[in-house]
């Protein structure tokens, strides 16, 4: 019983070191390294707040963000054909205490590849950006206000919250 | 046998790294203040830079009147804002050491917000009102009482007006 015990031991232990024959022969293998990559998004911008300052509504009927075009990099690993889309949604109208301003009085141009220009919406999210395939891609949102006689005075705020997808 | 192993690890290995993304969606956000500033602001546009009233007989016409004068009022306020458009004559009419008391000169007026007024040298008369923000418009027509009594001349006075939006 012992003597085959250390039969088996003797086998498994070759076996396991891969021990070939006396009279050697080459012999290939295979291996295949494997290597997941899940799904995986990261948005940057290149500035943390959008400002508008106080103009004319005759000489400035738009008025463009202080901050000049705010630089979006959007990285994302999606499956092949994979949709990419980048949306923007307000949190409310523009408010200054109970006076509103509607979120739609913001717009936006945009430069880059897959950048779209738009009009915000505190309703839904509105589409920034779309792409198909993993990648890391770079643009710009220069947003603008209308500017009207008709708003009353004060300051104004709402957040802008933006949404990277990778399906 | 060894291979063999291998072969089923590898297998097993495409079948996982195809199956993995397509469960995956990844999402990532970031949020943005927004702030957009709003003044008081008050811009008045007047249609014309003079007005004019020729001469003519006070029997047949004693009230000459002018062309009408449009008025554009933009303002920006608070909610409640008073929104006021006023005007100060700089005197009476004048022409040399001779005049025309300033009171002689009226107006009637057209538009929401608008109202008819007599011309003052010393306190602003009130050409219209409004609450708060907007771009409200009118017609101002001046007119002269035309008297036997007047000294012969030609007459001026300027007319100031004044915007307020608080």
């Amino acid at each position: 019983m012992r003597r085959a015990s250390l039969v088996i031991v003797a086998i498994v232990a070759g076996l396991a070191a891969g021990v070939r024959p006396a009279a050697a022969q080459q012999v290939t293998d295979t291996a295949t390294l494997n290597a997941t990559f899940g799904g995986l998004a990261r948005l940057t911008f290149s500035s943390s707040s959008v400002s508008f300052p106080d103009a004319d509504p005759d000489t400035v009927p738009n008025i463009p963000a202080s901050q000049g075009p705010l630089t979006i990099t959007a990285k994302a690993r999606t499956s092949p054909n994979g949709a990419v889309t980048l949306t923007v949604q307000a949190s409310d109208d523009l408010r200054s205490g109970v006076n509103t301003i509607p979120a739609s009085r913001i717009t936006w141009t945009t430069t880059g590849s897959g950048f779209v220009n738009g009009t915000l919406s505190a309703a839904s999210p509105q589409l920034v950006a779309t792409w198909m395939d993993s990648g890391v891609r770079t643009g710009t949102q220069t947003f603008f206000f209308r500017n009207l006689w008709s708003y009353v005075t004060g300051i104004y705020t709402l957040t802008m919250t933006f949404t990277l997808s990778a399906a | 046998m060894n291979k063999a192993v291998w072969t089923g690890i590898a297998a097993l290995g495409v079948v996982v790294s195809m199956a993995s993304p397509a469960q995956a969606q990844a999402t990532a956000s970031g949020s943005l203040s927004v702030t957009a500033t709003v003044a008081a602001k008050a811009k008045l546009t007047l249609s014309a830079a003079s007005i004019t009233f020729p001469d003519a007989d006070p029997d047949v016409t004693p009230s000459i009147t002018a062309a009408g004068v449009d008025v554009d009022v933009k303002a920006r306020s608070s909610a409640a804002g008073s929104v006021t458009l006023t005007v100060l004559a700089s005197g009476d009419l004048a022409s040399g050491g001779n005049s025309i008391p300033i009171g002689n000169l009226t107006w009637t007026s057209s538009g929401s917000g608008f109202q008819n007024g007599t011309s003052n040298k010393t306190t602003a008369q009130t050409v219209g009102t409004w609450t708060g923000s907007g771009n409200p418009n009118g017609t101002q027509t001046y007119a002269l009482a035309n008297s036997w009594s007047y000294v012969t001349g030609t007459y001026t006075v300027t007319l100031n007006y004044t915007l307020t939006a608080p």
